[in-house]
């Protein structure tokens, strides 16, 4: 049970170096050499995916111009993806007799504080890049007196992006665990499918909620605030129709 | 019961005080995002044209929600794995 946390494996300089960072390096090898192959040989699957991580993130920054935040959100979710369902890959035998355990990076909690802390950053990056500096900052302390609440949200919002990675794919790699030191042969399958879904599926929900994020720190597009202006006349209409005025919005965000 | 060695006392309380509070804190996220379920679906049937909206926003609430579930399974791995208590007066051990 005591292998189950993470193992330090070397260290540089008094930094220690653990088996979760040692899989990282080979996972981005696996993620490089896989987008290398598809591309030259399924260029279609590569669509697919782009495809589907455009549906993805433009149910979630509808109106926004996606391809601003499609490289970084795409490219957290396939990392996160593939940092998930890493540890179904077996133990490497490494030439000097020792083993090396791959493990899912996500399981060791630096990294995802690493990559929340990330996308904490990224929120601001392109909140000032769609606003400006002193209009993002303006608007983030719009009412002065709301300014440590803000922060607090930030802070604890950062704090739960990590944490909850981390929990889950913990928790569904100690029920594998468990299962195995019970009954060893067959019976894990299922529990290891379980894992994957798991795993895939924060995957989704990490990418979501940082799209979620990003959406809050954008100020709201040009041509909403134009369609609000027209609509402007009957306020009193759509305040005693709520739907009419989801059905507005759903209109509105079909305009080109 | 009359002397109890403090560390099995520590221990007792550990793994009680755990049990209980992994009980609680699966249960009350259960019964939330059950509700959480049903009020979607609910809303699926009455408008089918609003389902993937509803999905999309029924998933992220369920990650918001589940997240409470995951702080008390950290708290309580904390406490059996690596508890502090016990690394205090029991340096060592």
């Amino acid at each position: 049970m005591d292998r189950f946390f993470p193992q330090v494996v070397f260290s540089i300089f008094g930094v220690e170096v653990r088996d979760t960072v040692v899989s990282t390096w080979i996972m981005m090898g696996v993620i490089l050499l896989l987008a290398i192959l598809i591309r030259r040989r399924r260029p279609t699957l590569l669509e697919m995916l782009l495809d589907f991580l455009e549906d993805l993130i433009g149910d979630l920054l509808g109106g926004y111009r996606i391809e601003r935040y499609l490289p970084f959100l795409g490219s957290l979710a396939i990392f996160v993806a593939f940092a998930n369902i890493f540890s179904i890959l077996p133990t490497i035998p490494l030439p000097g007799g020792a083993m090396l355990p791959i493990v899912a990076p996500t399981r060791d909690l630096n990294t995802p504080i690493a990559l929340a802390v990330v996308v904490f950053f990224s929120v601001h990056y392109y909140g000032m890049l769609q606003q400006g500096v002193l209009g993002y900052l303006k608007n983030l302390a719009s009412p002065v007196f709301l300014l440590p609440l803000e922060i607090i949200g930030q802070i604890s919002r950062t704090v739960s992006l990590a944490v909850r990675l981390f929990g889950n794919v913990l928790s569904t790699e100690l029920i594998v665990v468990v299962v195995f030191m019970l009954i060893p042969l067959f019976v894990p399958l299922p529990v290891i499918g379980l894992n994957l879904f798991t795993g895939l599926l924060q995957a989704y929900i990490f990418t979501a909620l940082a799209a979620v994020y990003i959406s809050t720190g954008l100020e709201e597009p040009e041509e909403d605030q134009r369609a609000i202006g027209i609509t402007e006349p009957e306020p009193a209409a759509a305040m005693l129709e709520p739907r009419s005025q989801t059905g507005d919005r759903h209109s509105r965000e079909r305009r080109p | 019961m009359a002397e109890m060695d403090p560390g099995t006392l520590i221990t007792l309380v550990t793994i009680v005080g755990s049990t209980l509070g992994i009980v609680l804190g699966a249960l009350t996220p259960a019964i939330v995002e059950g509700r959480a379920v049903l009020k979607a679906l609910e809303g699926m049937t009455r408008q089918p044209e609003a389902a993937g909206d509803l999905r999309t926003t029924l998933l992220i609430s369920m990650a918001l929600l589940e997240s409470t579930a995951i702080y008390v399974l950290l708290v309580i791995l904390v406490l059996i794995f690596a508890n502090p208590v016990i690394d205090r007066f029991f340096p060592g051990g």
